[in-house]
């Protein structure tokens, strides 16, 4: 028997004895547990946060603890409580100490104190939030912060990984490509091209995930986002199939670089400055006198 | 019409046609017309100089006249300011001629591009007299009629005779259409007698009847190709093919310079023009599904309206040249601000109204990068913001307002447009620029070669002329050597400039409101 079904066992029993079980009665109704397996079991438990250990007189009682319920400690008093329900109410995605502070009616030294105070119980936890780098937001301690508040798989400590954006954007367009090279070659007519050429977000996903270059799991989601980016850049277009999703090829763009941006004006960052007396001539252009030479 | 347009116009004029014309060109471009005595006083020119010019502008087809509506005896000049740019595209022109009519119709373009505008019989003497035609004149003669059979030649306003039978102070000028393209009769007889010049030119039976060259016919031919190379680069070479012969079958029944879509035309009769046609298999094979292609692709150059025949479509002239113009734009963006900027674009354009926020995150770019490269294309005017304000929220606090970016692509067109006319005015000052620091050099080495030329016709020795020739010494060589490929640079810039132009100008033809026909005169 593993080590996990033994705990939900035990997990059972002390469950069925709302007041708290003792080891009498998890030995009796598990007799073919050894000690020492029962232990293990306990630990495990223990280390879950799924039981509490409470001594009555000389001897441990067991009792199950409600993961939902508030484990807000009996000693709290009543703003704690208040607070805590405020933080609980706002859920993985966090609150601002401001709207605490309107819903609770305390005061700013009181209510610091109180969060503090909850934080070093390790009941909350402070979050820092993407969208602002400044702004710190309270959840209850066991909750995972809200993708909308870590930003998901393209931040890592409030930063937005832009590199790893840009490897996955060019590997999505390479596989984009290397699906029309290869619908190319089979020759079957320019619809049929068009279809093979095209490819749904699972197989890029695959595809992805089979290079292995992340180190994070990424899930379809997130790379529809990367697929978006790589038709931001007018490198691929965003087909509606008839079902409601997307799929994605690769195409070239129509135009190749206009006569405007192949000499300097088209570039030029002051060309607004520019006329016939000045600094700014174009007798005098820098940057006319590096291209032509 | 901007500043920076007429600027060009005045360097164009001043390198055609010298300085006085330019004067009266640019007194000319800055108002709608004015009369002889007013560009007189205003240019501080004489009388018989401003005439000249004029005269050389009219000849041209570059300025027209008119009586005043209130003194008929006066005449009124204006200024055609669109067409000054066409002389940049001479070139061009005589390029598309020569390689449809050969090295034949190449010399009549030329020799009407010269001239302005010429009768039949004289351009036909000129071409004669050119050393490097050897055709028959019934040759140069076939050719120029097929010409204006093809729409590339147009025939001038004649002079209206009056009824009392004496000229008109101001003289009109009338044409009716059906008579534009209405090929001459050459008398090839008489055409030899002045060549032996025993007959006086003037006494030519169409010595009154001027050509010029169809500037439009031309541009119908470049926007062609410049979709159809769309088309290609976007679709391959069978859908360009496919695409041809659409066009082709649209101007059967399509005025080719009507604003925003074609009339309808079928599947089945773009399948019987390339089943006579071409020569291409797959385009045969598949063209039902080439066609469904060009209907479905992104850049909406042909759209579905109907099942009548196989299948009903219109080419879909304006929002062709909007996706045209906008991968322009793009282009553009990417070479200015980089392609993280062109992302950013494109996110605008398709999600039309967007905040800050939800920009960065759609388009992933870090906040920081993202807001620097949006602000730049804001303060260049690539893209607009809108402010939305929330009513109300009383005196105190922040005012709550929503700040949405947006695109205004005619706007931005026209801004490139200018841009591009800037570029274009730069580029052809930077060449004359280096043409005149170098002005004794280049004269130099042009009176060298004219010396070496008849020393070698005379048969001098070989040694001698190398003598001669290396009065140029090895540093001034280098020297010319590089203003030479500078000023060849420059001009291939004038030339790919010229693209952009007319894009842009196609883009902004294309999608100009059609005007309501105006309201019946009373």
């Amino acid at each position: 028997m593993s080590g996990d079904d033994i705990s939900h066992q035990i997990l059972a029993v002390i469950q069925g004895i709302p007041a708290g079980a003792n080891n009498e009665d998890l030995e009796k109704s598990l007799p073919d547990i050894t000690a020492a397996v029962r232990v293990e079991g306990l630990n495990k438990l223990l280390k879950q946060g799924s039981i509490e250990i409470l001594k009555k007189g000389d001897k441990l009682f067991y009792r199950a603890k409600d993961p939902k319920k508030s484990a807000l400690p009996k000693d709290a008093d009543n703003e704690e409580k208040i607070v805590y329900g405020i933080i609980e109410e706002g859920g993985s995605k966090g609150i601002w100490i401001r709207d605490i502070r309107i819903q609770s009616n305390l005061n700013m030294t009181q209510l610091n104190k109180i969060l503090k105070n909850l934080e070093t119980k390790k009941l909350i936890k402070a979050v820092k939030s993407v969208n602002a780098s400044k702004k710190k937001v309270y959840m209850l301690y066991n909750l995972e912060p809200d993708r909308s508040v870590t930003g998901g798989a393209w931040y890592q400590d409030q930063d937005f990984e832009a590199e790893f954006v840009d490897v996955l954007n060019q590997q999505c367009l390479r596989f984009l490509q290397m699906k029309r090279d290869n619908a190319e070659k089979k020759r079957e007519g320019p619809l049929a091209f068009k279809q093979l050429s095209c490819c749904t977000v699972k197989e890029v996903h695959k595809f992805i995930s089979d290079l292995g270059i992340s180190k994070v799991n990424l899930d379809e989601d997130d790379l529809e986002t990367i697929l978006k980016t790589v038709v931001y850049d007018g490198n691929a277009e965003r087909i509606l199939m008839s079902d409601g999703s997307h799929v994605y090829r690769a195409i070239n763009s129509p135009l190749a670089p206009p006569g405007l941006v192949q000499m300097p004006c088209g570039i030029c960052p002051v060309i607004k400055n520019c006329s016939t007396c000045g600094d700014v001539t174009p007798t005098k252009c820098q940057y006319m006198k590096e291209w032509l030479d | 019409m901007s500043i920076d347009y007429g600027n060009l116009c005045s360097v164009i004029l001043k390198q055609c046609f010298g300085e006085t014309v330019q004067l009266v060109g640019d007194c000319l471009f800055a108002a709608n017309a004015r009369s002889l005595g007013n560009i007189v006083k205003s240019t501080n020119l004489t009388r018989r100089e401003v005439s000249t010019a004029l005269g050389i502008l009219i000849k041209y087809q570059l300025v027209t006249f008119q009586a005043n509506d209130v003194n008929p005896f006066m005449a009124e000049y204006s200024l055609k300011r669109d067409e000054i740019l066409y002389i940049l595209r001479y070139s061009r022109y005589v390029h598309l001629i020569q390689t449809k009519y050969g090295s034949v119709g190449a010399a009549i373009a030329e020799e009407l591009l010269y001239s302005g505008s010429q009768t039949a019989s004289n351009t036909l003497l000129k071409c004669l007299s050119n050393n490097e035609i050897n055709e028959k004149v019934e040759t140069i003669r076939d050719t120029f009629v097929q010409m204006i059979r093809d729409n590339y030649l147009i025939k001038l306003p004649m002079l209206v005779p009056t009824e009392s039978g004496e000229p008109e102070l101001v003289p009109k000028l009338h044409i009716e259409d059906y008579d534009l393209f209405n090929p001459p009769e050459i008398d090839l007889a008489m055409l030899a007698k002045v060549q032996a010049r025993t007959v006086q030119a003037s006494q030519l039976r169409d010595a009154a009847v001027f050509w010029q060259l169809n500037f439009k016919r031309f541009h119908q031919d470049f926007r062609d190709q410049c979709m159809i190379s769309a088309v290609e680069r976007k679709l391959g070479s069978s859908a360009a093919e496919c695409f041809k012969y659409i066009l082709k079958q649209m101007y059967e029944r399509t005025d080719p310079w009507q604003r925003q879509c074609s009339n309808p035309f079928t599947v089945v009769e773009v399948k019987q023009v390339v089943e006579k046609n071409s020569s291409n298999l797959d385009l045969i094979r598949h063209l039902d599904q080439y066609v469904a292609l060009l209907a479905d692709d992104s850049l909406h150059f042909i759209r579905k309206i109907g099942e009548m025949g196989g299948g009903q479509y219109v080419v879909d002239l304006a929002p062709a040249f909007e996706s045209l113009a906008l991968a322009c734009i793009e282009n553009v963006i990417t070479e200015r601000f980089g392609s993280k900027a062109s992302r950013i674009f494109r996110v605008v354009r398709m999600k039309k109204y967007i905040e800050q926020e939800d920009l960065q995150k759609e388009a992933m770019v870090p906040a920081k990068e993202a807001k620097l490269l949006s602000y730049n294309l804001f303060q260049e005017q690539f893209v607009q913001i809108k402010t939305i304000r929330k009513a109300g929220g009383g005196g105190t606090g922040p005012a709550k307002a929503f700040y949405l970016f947006y695109l205004k692509y005619k706007q931005i067109a026209k801004m490139l447009l200018d841009i591009c006319f800037k570029a274009l005015y730069n580029d052809i000052t930077r060449s004359n620029y280096e043409k005149n620091e170098h002005k004794r050099l280049i004269e130099k080495s042009q009176k060298l070669d004219s010396i070496v030329a008849t020393m070698k016709e005379r048969g001098e020795s070989l040694e001698y002329i190398a003598e001669i020739l290396e009065t140029l010494t090895p540093p001034e060589r280098e020297i010319l050597d590089k203003v030479k490929n500078r000023i060849k640079t420059l001009s291939k810039a004038e030339l790919s400039l010229d693209d952009t132009i007319f894009l842009l100008q196609m883009y902004l033809y294309h999608s100009a409101q059609v005007s309501v026909a105006p309201a019946t005169k009373k």
